[in-house]
C-alpha cells in the first residue's frame, strides 16, 4: 500500500510539497534546507540540493504559486522570512539563490502565506504582535521587488484569512477601494477562546459555498462559507460539523484535489481521512498510523 | 470512498455503515518510534504522500555513543495508495481495465448526447431503447473482464476431466454480469431464471472462499477420481454427482455417471440392469427440457424458446422420470450405492427439496435448482425474490463475502447498498461503470441517482462517483489521461476538477505538457491552457532554457512577463553585442518571430539585432547603403513604442559614427528632429528621481548631441 | 483483433508504459526484432529496453497474442529513456542506441541471431551530455557514431572509441535554444528541428558546424510550434520530412529554403489536408506504399509518408493525395516503425501500454522492396 520515495536526515523540523507534488523541501534544526525532486512522475526521491539558509532553525516552508517559478519562502524560529528561488542565466548554472529577506527581530513573522489574484502575487506574513501585513510582487520576474500593502492569511480567490489568535475570520480584499474587510468569522460564541492551530480551505470545483476546516483545541470545524455577501458585507457562514480524533494538538490539515477528502495530522501521530457522507454527515473514514514503526 | 449509505433499513439483511469500526492501516516507515511529527500532501488524486519525522538528537545524545550508525535516518518520506479494490486483480490488470473501458463509456456518452440533443428537437420519446444501448456497453465491459466461459469443446477429451476452465473466473466479472442480469436484462423477466441458472455455472467458485460450495466439493472429486478403483462405491462419488445436477451442470453429471463401473466391459454381464438403470438416468439428465432464449452449442439438454412447447416437454419429461422411479428393476439392482444414488438424482430431478437442501452448500446453489427443478416458470422478481428470501432461510451463510452482499444488496432492491458493496468490494471503477447499468431501465434508481444533492455540493450521486473515479485514475500517471473522459461526463463540477488536475501536473517535459495542451484543446479550456503554457514559460526561463521560456510565455500570449523579458535580454545583448556571443542570440531572436503581436514586447529586439548587423557591416569599412540601413533600423528603434526609453541613450551612443558620416549626412530634416527630440526627453527623465541610468555621461550626451546638430544643418543645406 | 482492407492488426498488452519502439535487422530474413523502451512507474528503476521476436505468422484463427511477441533479452536503463534508435554495425552485431532522462547515451550491441545483449557501452555518467534529458538520438548507418540533442541547446557528437563511448559538444547554445529532434543525412551531414518549427542543418566538418537554417515563420506567425520528429531520405537528403505541433507534416527541400511544402495540417494555407489536429510525434518515409521505383523518379517528388499522432492516427501522407488512414486508435500512437527489411510491417508504441503490430498486405509492396 505504501512506496518508499525518499529518507531525510536528522533534523526535521518541517516539509512542504510544491503544487505537482513532484518536490519536496525540508527545512532543518540547523538552518538549512533541503530539496528533494523527482525526475517524472514515477521516480523516487532524490536530494538535489542543500544549503544553509539562517543560523537558527527552520520553522515553516511554503513554496510560491508556480506561475511565478520554483522558489520558497523559508520561515525561521526567530521569525526572519527569506525568499529562495531556483534559477540559473543559463542553464548550465541553475542553483538556489537568496532573493529577498524581510526585516526579523521584533515583531517575529509567525505564519506565512501566498496567493495569487489577477496576475499579481501577494505574499501575507503574520506577525507576533498580532499584525498582519499584505506585500505585493512588482515584477513577475523579479522576487526581489516586494511592495507592502496594508495590513491579514491564506488566500482562495481573493478571500483571505487569519488565524494567529484566538480568533478566526475571513478578510476579503477589496479591489475597488483597495482595502481589507472581515467578512465572515468562523466561530461560535462558546467558542471564542480557543486557539485554532490549523485552517485550510477546500479547492473550490464547483461548490455553491466554500468549504473551511478550522483545527482548535475541540477538534476540526468544518464549515461551510457562502459565496454571496449579504446586506451588511457579510458572508454566510455555518458550522455544518465537529469532528474529535486527535486526543491532543492538530498539526496539519490537507484537503485534496476534489475537497471530499479532508487529511489531518495530530498529536497522536496517526493521519486521519475525513469524508461526508450522502446525508452530509461527517465522519472518520480510515486511520492511517504513523506511530506503529515496524 | 464518500457515498456511504445513509438508510439500513429496507435491506433484507440489514447493512449498518456506522455500526462498522473505522478502517485503521499502519504506515510502515520503518523508523523507530516516537514520531516527532508527521507531513501529509494529497499530490494529485487519491495518493498521499506521508512525511515522517524522528525527533531532534537531545533525546539521542543521552544514549550511549556508538550504536548510532543507523540512526542517521531522521525521516520517511512516504507514498501512500488509498481506497478500496478488488484485491484479486493487480495494478497492471487494473489499468488494463481501465483503458478498456474508456471506449465503451464514451460511446455510451456520446449516444446519450445525442439522443439528448434529437429529444430536444423533436419530443419523440427517443429513450425507448437505451437499455439496448446499455446492454452494448454493459457486454463490451464484460468482455474486457475476461472470458471465462467454460470449455465445452476439448480437442483432447480427457475422460476423468469433469471440470474444465478457461481462464480464472474474477469476482469483478461475476459482479457485473450479475448487475447486468438484474438491471439491463429486467425488461424480459423470462430470461431471469436462465441468466442466473448460467451465472451460477460461470461463478460459483467465487461464491465463497473458505466453505464448501459445488464446484469445491467437485474440484475435490476430480482430484481423488485417479486414485479410486471402485468408483461407486465412494459416497463422495454419489455426492459430487447430485450436487452437479441440483445446479443444472448436466455435462458433468452425465460424464461422472458415465465413468460408473458398470458399463466396464468385463462387468457389463453381471451388472446388465444396474448398468441400465444408471444410463437411464444419464439419458433422462441429458434430455432435460430448458426454457432458454438461445440454443447454446455444445450442451446437453432439450431447449425450448416459448413456454407451451416447454411445459410440454417438461410433463412428458417428469411421467419418465416418475415412471422410472416406479419402476421394478431397482429390486435387481444389487448395489446398494448405485441403487440409492440413483433415486436420489432422480427425487432431485422432481424437486424433493429435501434431497435438493441436502446436495448443496450455498443458499445461491439452493436457489437455482428451484429454478431448474422446482418451479421452473419463475417469472416475476418479486417471485424470484420471495424464493431466494426462503433458500436464505434454509441455507443461511454467517461470512458472505462482497458477491453474495452485491446479490443480496440485489435482491433487496436497495440501491445504496448495491453501490456500497460495488465500493467496498470492487473500488470505483465498478461504481463508476455499474451506474449506467442501474439506471438504465429504472426510473426510480434514475431519480435517486440523478438529482443534485447540497449535501454532496450540488451534485448527484452519479456525479460524486465518476468524480471519486477520475481522482483514483489522477493518481497514476499512466492513466491520468483518461481521467478527462469521467470527468467532462460530469455536468456540475467535473470541468472544475480537470481545471485544478491539469494546473497540477508538473510542466518539466514537452511531452507532458503537449499531452495536457491536447486536452484542453479537446476541451476547450483555453484558460488553462495558457495558464499551463505560462507556468512552463516561467519554469524553462528561470531555470535557464531562454528559448524554451520565451516560446512557452509566446504561446501563453502573456505580454506582461514578455515586456519583462524583454527588457532583461535588451540588456545581455548590449552587453554581449561585440562580443562573438552575439551569434548565441541569433538562434533566440528568430525564435521571436516577426510578428511584435504575438512576440509581446519582443518585437524590437530583431530591429535592434538588423541595427547591430549594419552596424558592424559599417565599422568593417563598408559603404553608405549599409550606413542609411543602419539608420533605418536605428529611427525604427526610436519610433516604436515597445523601445524601451533606458535604451535610447546606448542607441544614440552607438550610432555617433552614423551621425558623423563623412560622405553625406544620413538623416534628413524630420529624421534629426525626431533624435534631437528624444534626446531632449532623456534629459528631462534625467532630472527624474526615479531615473536610474549610470551610463548617462555628459560627455557622451554632449557630442551625441553636437553630432545630431551638425547633421541637422548640413541636411538643411542638403534640402 | 485483425483489422480489415488487407490490414492485419494486433495490439498486445504490455502492462507498463511503451515509450518508443525500432524494428532490429536480423541476420535471418526469418526473423523479426523489436526493441521496445519501456517503464513502468509503480516499479523503481524499472525503465528498460526490452527485445521482443515476433512470429511474423501467428495462427489468425486463433491468434495466441502471447505467443505472437517473445521476450528474448532485456536490458534495465538507469533511467528513462527519452529516444532510441538503431543500426547494424560492421562488427555483425545490431546497434541500439538510446538516450535517458537523466542526460546520458548508450550503445547496446545485440546478437543478430538470438537478440542477446552482448556488449553495453555508455558515456562517462558522472558527466552527463546533456544538462536534463536528452531530446532525441540518432545513429549513423554503420553503427560508429550518433548525434545527441537536448533541450539544454547542446548538440553533441557520441562515437565509438575502443569499447568506450567519447563525446564530442558540435554547438552549444546553453539553453538559448532548445532542439527536439535530429536525424543524419549523409555521413557528415545531419538536420535538427526545435521551437518554433526552426529546422538546422549541420555540417561536421564546417566550424561551428551550422550551415543553414529554416525559420520558424512558416505558417505565418499565428500558428507555431514544435518539431517532434525528422526523417530524411538518404539519396534525396536536400529534402526533409517534419513531424510537429497541431498535425503539422511538411516537407523542407534545402534547394527552395523558404518554401515549405505542406503534408498535412498547416492550418491557414489550406494547401495540406489535416490527418489529424494534434502533435504529430513521428514522421517517417513509407517505402512500403511506393509503386513506382525511386530512383525514377524526379527529385523535387516527396515521397508517401507514414505518421503517427497524439489522437491515435496512423495514416500515409503524401503530395496531392487524400491520407490514407491505416489505424484510429482510442489513444495516443507515441511512436512507431516501419520495418525496413519488410516494409509492410509497422510496430507502434501505444499509449495504453500495449505494442500495435499492424500488418499490411503484400500487394501494396514496392517492387523496390523485393529485389
Amino acid at each position: 500500500m505504501e512506496r518508499d520515495l525518499a529518507t531525510l536526515e536528522k533534523g526535521v523540523r518541517c516539509c512542504s510539497w510544491n503544487y505537482c507534488g513532484q518536490r519536496l523541501a525540508v527545512g532543518y534544526a540547523d538552518g538549512s534546507v533541503a530539496v528533494h525532486d523527482s525526475a517524472d512522475p514515477s521516480s523516487t526521491f532524490s536530494r538535489s540540493s542543500k544549503w544553509m539558509v539562517h543560523a537558527c532553525g527552520i520553522m515553516n516552508i511554503v513554496w510560491i504559486p508556480p506561475e511565478f517559478g520554483d522558489a520558497i519562502a523559508c520561515l525561521c524560529v526567530d521569525g526572519t522570512l527569506s525568499l529562495w528561488e531556483e534559477v540559473g542565466e543559463d542553464v548550465h548554472s541553475v542553483s538556489w539563490k537568496q532573493c529577498k529577506v524581510f526585516e526579523c527581530s521584533d515583531p517575529r513573522v509567525l505564519e506565512v502565506q501566498f496567493g495569487v489574484s489577477s496576475a499579481y502575487l501577494k505574499l501575507v506574513a503574520a506577525y507576533s504582535d498580532g499584525r498582519v501585513k499584505v506585500y505585493e510582487l512588482l515584477d513577475a520576474l523579479d522576487l526581489n521587488k516586494w511592495q507592502l500593502q496594508i495590513s491579514p492569511i491564506q488566500f482562495s480567490q481573493d478571500l483571505v484569512f487569519a488565524f494567529f489568535d484566538t480568533k478566526f475570520k475571513i478578510w476579503e480584499f477589496e479591489e475597488a477601494r483597495q482595502r481589507w474587510l472581515p467578512v465572515a468569522e468562523l466561530a461560535l460564541t462558546e467558542d471564542k477562546d480557543d486557539r485554532v492551530h490549523a485552517v485550510a480551505w477546500a479547492p473550490n470545483i464547483g461548490r455553491s459555498y466554500e468549504l473551511v476546516a478550522v483545527a482548535s483545541c475541540k477538534g476540526i470545524a468544518i464549515w461551510h462559507v457562502g459565496l454571496n455577501s449579504e446586506p451588511d458585507e457579510r458572508l454566510p457562514a455555518e458550522k455544518v460539523a465537529l469532528l474529535s480524533g486527535h486526543d491532543g494538538e492538530i498539526w496539519q490539515l490537507d484537503w485534496d484535489m476534489s475537497g471530499m477528502t479532508l487529511a489531518s495530522t495530530g498529536g497522536d501521530g496517526m493521519i486521519r481521512l475525513w469524508q461526508s457522507n450522502l446525508n452530509g454527515i461527517w465522519h472518520e473514514e480510515a486511520v492511517l498510523d504513523c506511530c506503529g514503526g515496524q | 470512498m464518500p457515498g456511504r449509505p445513509s438508510d439500513p433499513d429496507s435491506a433484507i439483511v440489514p447493512f449498518s455503515p456506522m455500526a462498522e469500526d473505522v478502517p485503521l492501516f499502519p504506515v510502515r516507515h520503518g523508523l523507530k518510534p516516537p514520531i516527532f511529527r508527521v507531513f501529509v500532501s494529497w499530490s494529485r488524486g487519491s495518493h498521499l504522500q506521508v512525511a515522517c519525522v524522528c525527533p531532534r538528537d537531545e533525546s539521542l545524545e543521552e544514549k550511549a555513543d556508538g550504536d548510532l550508525g543507523d540512526e542517521d535516518v531522521g525521516g520517511k518520506v512516504l507514498e501512500v495508495k488509498l481506497g478500496t479494490s478488488d484485491a484479486n486483480i493487480n495494478e497492471a490488470k487494473r489499468r488494463w481495465i481501465a483503458y478498456g473501458s474508456v471506449p465503451p463509456f464514451a460511446l455510451l456518452q456520446g449516444r446519450r448526447n445525442s439522443l439528448a440533443a434529437m429529444s430536444r428537437i423533436s419530443s419523440s420519446s427517443t429513450f425507448i431503447d437505451w437499455w439496448k444501448h446499455v446492454l452494448e456497453y454493459s457486454q463490451s465491459i464484460s468482455e474486457l473482464l475476461g472470458n471465462t466461459r467454460l470449455q465445452s469443446t476439448a480437442v483432447i477429451e480427457d475422460p476423468k476431466l469433469v471440470l474444465e476452465r478457461v481462464g480464472e473466473p474474477t469476482s469483478l466479472k461475476a459482479a457485473w454480469q450479475l448487475i447486468e442480469i438484474f438491471y439491463v436484462d429486467r425488461h424480459s423477466f423470462s430470461g431471469l431464471a436462465e441468466s442466473v441458472v448460467d451465472w451460477l455455472a460461470e461463478f460459483d467458485c467465487l461464491l465463497s472462499e473458505k466453505d464448501t460450495t459445488v464446484s469445491s466439493k467437485l474440484v475435490k472429486l476430480q482430484e481423488q477420481l485417479v486414485n479410486l478403483q471402485v468408483i461407486e462405491d465412494d459416497p463422495e462419488y454419489w455426492e459430487g454427482i447430485s450436487s452437479a445436477l441440483s445446479v443444472g451442470w448436466l455435462e458433468v453429471v452425465v460424464k461422472l455417471l458415465r465413468l460408473h463401473g458398470s458399463y466396464q466391459l468385463n462387468q457389463l454381464d453381471s451388472r446388465e440392469t444396474e448398468n441400465g438403470l444408471v444410463e437411464a438416468v444419464a439419458v433422462l439428465v441429458s434430455t432435460m427440457p430448458c426454457l432458454h432464449h438461445d440454443f447454446p452449442a455444445g450442451k446437453l439438454g432439450q431447449y425450448y424458446r416459448t413456454k407451451p412447447d416447454f411445459v410440454k416437454a417438461w410433463e412428458k419429461w417428469r411421467g419418465q422420470i416418475s415412471k422410472l422411479d416406479c419402476s421394478a428393476f431397482w429390486v435387481q439392482c444389487g448395489h446398494r450405492q448405485t441403487r440409492e444414488g440413483l433415486r436420489n438424482l432422480l427425487q432431485i430431478m422432481l424437486g424433493n427439496i429435501n434431497n435438493i437442501s441436502a446436495a448443496v452448500f450455498h443458499w445461491i446453489e439452493l436457489l437455482v435448482p428451484h429454478l431448474l427443478f422446482i418451479r421452473p416458470l419463475t417469472a416475476g422478481f418479486e417471485e424470484f425474490q420471495g424464493l431466494a428470501q426462503k433458500c436464505m432461510q434454509i441455507k443461511f451463510n454467517n461470512t458472505p463475502n462482497g458477491l453474495v452482499r452485491l446479490f443480496i444488496g440485489i435482491l433487496g432492491e436497495n440501491t445504496e447498498v448495491v453501490l456500497a458493496e460495488c465500493s467496498k468490494s470492487f473500488g470505483p471503477w465498478m461504481v463508476t461503470h455499474c451506474l449506467e447499468l442501474l439506471t438504465a431501465d429504472n426510473n426510480q434508481n434514475k431519480i435517486f441517482l440523478h438529482e443534485e444533492r447540497y449535501n454532496l455540493g450540488g451534485i448527484s450521486i452519479l456525479e460524486l462517483h465518476r468524480l471519486v473515479y477520475a481522482q483514483v485514475l489522477a493518481s497514476h500517471p499512466l492513466t491520468s489521461q483518461i481521467a478527462p473522459t469521467y470527468l467532462v461526463s460530469c455536468p456540475k463540477q467535473g470541468l472544475g476538477l480537470l481545471e485544478i488536475l491539469l494546473c497540477r501536473q508538473p510542466v518539466q517535459h514537452h511531452q507532458i505538457i503537449l499531452k495536457n495542451l491536447e486536452i484542453c484543446r479537446l476541451y476547450e479550456l483555453d484558460g488553462i491552457s495558457s495558464c499551463i503554457k505560462k507556468i512552463a514559460g516561467i519554469y524553462h526561463w528561470k531555470h535557464g532554457r531562454k528559448g524554451a521560456g520565451i516560446y512557452w510565455l509566446q504561446e501563453a500570449r502573456d505580454e506582461a512577463t514578455l515586456n519583462h523579458i524583454a527588457h532583461h535580454l535588451f540588456e545581455s545583448i548590449g552587453r554581449t553585442i561585440s562580443d562573438e556571443s552575439f551569434k548565441q542570440w541569433e538562434g533566440l531572436i528568430e525564435l521571436l518571430g516577426p510578428d511584435v503581436g504575438s512576440a509581446g514586447g519582443l518585437g524590437f529586439l530583431h530591429t535592434y539585432r538588423d541595427f547591430k548587423k549594419s552596424l558592424k557591416l559599417v565599422e568593417s569599412g563598408r559603404t553608405s547603403d549599409v550606413a542609411r540601413q543602419a539608420i533605418e533600423a536605428l529611427i525604427q528603434l526610436l519610433k516604436s513604442p515597445s523601445t524601451p526609453q533606458r535604451f535610447w541613450f546606448p542607441l544614440l551612443h552607438d550610432s555617433l559614427k552614423l551621425l558623423n558620416w563623412r560622405e553625406r549626412p544620413l538623416l534628413n530634416v524630420s529624421e534629426t528632429n525626431l533624435l534631437l527630440n528624444k534626446l531632449q526627453e532623456l534629459s528631462m527623465a534625467k532630472l527624474r528621481p526615479d531615473f536610474c541610468s549610470t551610463e548617462l555621461q555628459p560627455n557622451v550626451l554632449s557630442s551625441v548631441r553636437l553630432a545630431l546638430a551638425r547633421n541637422l544643418s548640413r541636411a538643411f543645406l542638403e534640402e | 483483433m485483425a483489422g480489415s482492407g488487407g490490414l492485419q492488426y494486433y495490439r498486445l498488452p504490455q502492462y507498463k508504459s511503451v515509450d518508443v519502439v525500432r524494428w532490429l535487422r536480423p541476420l535471418s530474413a526469418f526473423d523479426r526484432f523489436i526493441a521496445a523502451a519501456v517503464h513502468n512507474p509503480d516499479v523503481v528503476s524499472s525503465a528498460a529496453i526490452e527485445i521482443f521476436s515476433l512470429n511474423p505468422k501467428p495462427n489468425t484463427e486463433n491468434p495466441d497474442h502471447d505467443k505472437l511477441l517473445n521476450l528474448r533479452s532485456s536490458w534495465p536503463s538507469p533511467s528513462r529513456i527519452t529516444s532510441l534508435r538503431t543500426s547494424e554495425s560492421s562488427r555483425k552485431h545490431l546497434v541500439v542506441a538510446l538516450s535517458t532522462f537523466a542526460g546520458s547515451v548508450y550503445f547496446l550491441y545485440v546478437d543478430p541471431v538470438d537478440a542477446s545483449i552482448d556488449l553495453e557501452l555508455s558515456v562517462d555518467e558522472e558527466r552527463p551530455l546533456h544538462s536534463g534529458p536528452v531530446s532525441a538520438v540518432d545513429i549513423q548507418a554503420g553503427g560508429y557514431e550518433c548525434v545527441t540533442v537536448g533541450e539544454d541547446g547542446r548538440v553533441n557528437l557520441v562515437s565509438v572509441c575502443q569499447a568506450t563511448l567519447e563525446s564530442r559538444v558540435l554547438h552549444d547554445s546553453r539553453g538559448l535554444v532548445s532542439y527536439t529532434a535530429a536525424k543524419w543525412g549523409s555521413q557528415e551531414e545531419f538536420a535538427t528541428g526545435g521551437l518554433g518549427f526552426g529546422l538546422q542543418w549541420w555540417d561536421r566538418r564546417k566550424a561551428g558546424g551550422l550551415v543553414s537554417q529554416f525559420k520558424g515563420n512558416w505558417a505565418q506567425g499565428s500558428m507555431t510550434g514544435l518539431v517532434h520528429s525528422i526523417d530524411i531520405y538518404p539519396s534525396r537528403n536536400h529534402i526533409c520530412v517534419v513531424g510537429g505541433s497541431s498535425g503539422m507534416v511538411l516537407a523542407w527541400d534545402r534547394r527552395w529554403q523558404q518554401q515549405p511544402i505542406f503534408l498535412s495540417g498547416g492550418g491557414l494555407t489550406g494547401t495540406g489536408q489535416a490527418t489529424s489536429e494534434s502533435d504529430v510525434w513521428e514522421v517517417q518515409y513509407d517505402i512500403g506504399t511506393q509503386t513506382s521505383g525511386i530512383n525514377s523518379a524526379p527529385t523535387s517528388k516527396i515521397f508517401p509518408v507514414m505518421m503517427c499522432s497524439e489522437d491515435g492516427i496512423l495514416a500515409v501522407v503524401e503530395q496531392g493525395e487524400a491520407p490514407i488512414e491505416l489505424l484510429a486508435e482510442d489513444c495516443a500512437i507515441n511512436s512507431f516503425d516501419i520495418n525496413p527489411q519488410h516494409p509492410s510491417e509497422v510496430v507502434c508504441g501505444i499509449e495504453w501500454e500495449s505494442i500495435g503490430i499492424l500488418m499490411r498486405q503484400r500487394e501494396s509492396l514496392s517492387l523496390l522492396t523485393e529485389t
